[in-house]
């Protein structure tokens, strides 16, 4: 609309805001579901977050994906905080990130009331590059990228099943299978 | 040797530096009889070429004559066009206590009997409408304003953003849209308890004089229901069994000088003593001070 910028001819040329191409994850949180009967119970709202091209390995990253699936938000923040490894602070700045667009934009009423439901790592684009040793040798170096996904799902984390006496029963047993003898032949 | 002399002398008068030549290398008992000296007598032309030199007038003009006939440049200028103004011209100030007196009391029924001629400004801005909108009448156009606004919300919750241009201006646009991309709304229209009324005129012109756009505000007395969902399906504002009375001031705009024109929402009319709104149904937190962990909160205050 022009009314406003009537006197300054070049501020409406259109300055394009939007990434060059959405990922699927980031598509995610597009979808609009049509409104509940007052008879049904109430969908807990689910966030997609994702940091692209993080300089962190992916395998590294899966060990700190794998701790915080389950765990409450807060919970999570609180490990990640305390966690030595680089990767952990990125997850944190991802974590407080989609809380923040949660209350913001998802209508979401309490921003302690979500946990994680998926949170993964993907791999991201590697670049070779040369490394160079003694005596003229070199190696090719792969500087290595990764991707982080989480998902929010408000409302507190789903209880862990109980032990059936079944397992318990298959445990026994597989410590019965593992017992053997050391420094033998 | 001597010729060398010569030319280190420079631009000297030769004979004066021949003869100061001659008397240092030979004294005067040993000078030669003659001596052959050559003398640059020619003139050195500087050759300046035609499109170097400074052209005179009429040489300039006949050189672009023969060149041809130059377009100029087209400027860079975006021309923009104005379809609405930016704001609402001299709003009107709604008196206190609308709608909320009896109609049975003196004071109600004055204000149900309330007309237009009230200044002489909108007596004025309507004259200057019914110039260039000859269907112009302050009795049949609150119907149709109340239709276009009826329409502009239907178009609103089928998000038909084609249609809304064209029954909102692009003022109004943004205010009605913005926040509703991922959201579902459901809004109806039950009933007007008031025939809708013209309650104020103004005409003004922005940038240039003739360029003149037309404000009527109508007020409106109706009552409809209003349900906002979020994404995820939940209630987030209203109600659909609730149905609200509301008294809105709404200002409907025309670009006068333009003979295609259409009456077009512009915005809404809010006066102070309104009612607050309904509270939304979530609770939302006001961030406080940031307090350092030894502190309490209730030492701040």
């Amino acid at each position: 609309w022009l009314a406003a910028r009537s006197f300054f001819p070049l501020s409406c040329i259109p300055m394009s805001t939007y990434l060059q191409k959405l990922g699927k994850w980031e598509k995610k949180n597009r979808i609009v579901y049509p409104p509940q009967l007052p008879g049904e119970p109430r969908r807990p709202a689910e966030i997609y977050h994702c940091r692209r091209e993080i300089k962190y390995s992916n395998q590294k990253m899966w060990y700190l994906a794998k701790l915080i699936k389950g765990m409450s938000i807060d919970q999570a923040l609180a490990q990640l905080e305390f966690n030595d490894k680089k990767g952990a602070k990125v997850i944190k700045e991802v974590l407080l990130e989609a809380q923040e667009l949660a209350v913001r934009k998802h209508n979401v009423e309490f921003k302690s009331n979500l946990h994680i439901a998926e949170s993964m790592s993907g791999r991201g684009r590697y670049v070779k590059r040369i490394r160079y040793h003694g005596k003229g040798m070199f190696g090719i170096m792969k500087i290595v990228r990764c991707h982080y996904f989480v998902k929010l799902v408000e409302g507190p984390p789903p209880p862990e099943p109980p032990k059936t006496g079944v397992d318990q029963a298959k445990e026994y047993i597989q410590q019965l299978r593992n017992r053997t003898l050391v420094n033998t032949l | 040797m001597a010729a060398a002399m010569r030319a280190g002398v420079g631009r000297l008068g030769l004979r004066a530096s021949w003869r100061t030549a001659e008397s240092m290398l030979w004294p005067a008992g040993v000078a030669p009889a003659c001596l052959r000296i050559p003398v640059r007598t020619k003139k050195k032309r500087f050759f300046v070429p035609e499109w170097a030199r400074e052209l005179t007038p009429e040489e300039k003009e006949r050189r672009l004559k023969s060149l041809g006939t130059m377009f100029p440049e087209e400027r860079l200028e975006r021309t923009f066009y104005l379809a609405c103004t930016a704001d609402i011209i001299d709003p009107y100030v709604p008196p206190e206590g609308d709608a909320r007196l009896s109609s049975l009391s003196k004071d109600g029924l004055k204000q149900k009997v309330e007309k237009l001629k009230q200044t002489a400004a909108s007596q004025l801005a309507l004259r200057k409408i019914k110039d260039h909108d000859l269907d112009f009448s302050t009795k049949t156009f609150p119907e149709k304003a109340q239709e276009i606004f009826i329409e502009a919300h239907n178009c609103l919750v089928n998000f038909n953003k084609q249609k809304l241009h064209s029954l909102v201006t692009e003022r109004c646009y943004p205010e009605m849209v913005r926040g509703n991309r991922y959201k579902t709304i459901r809004w109806s229209f039950v009933e007007s308890l008031e025939p809708p009324r013209v309650v104020h005129i103004r005409c003004s012109s922005i940038i240039n004089r003739g360029n003149l756009y037309g404000q009527v505000t109508v007020r409106m007395h109706t009552r409809q229901i209003l349900a906002i969902y979020d994404r995820f399906g939940r209630l987030m504002y209203g109600g659909e069994q609730v149905p609200k009375d509301v008294l809105e001031y709404v200002v409907f705009e025309r670009y006068l000088v333009n003979p295609y024109g259409t009456w077009r929402m512009h915005g809404k009319i809010v006066p102070e003593w309104a009612p607050p709104k309904d509270p939304i149904i979530k609770t939302v937190l006001i961030p406080g001070p940031t307090l350092s962990p030894s502190q309490e909160y209730e030492e701040t205050k």
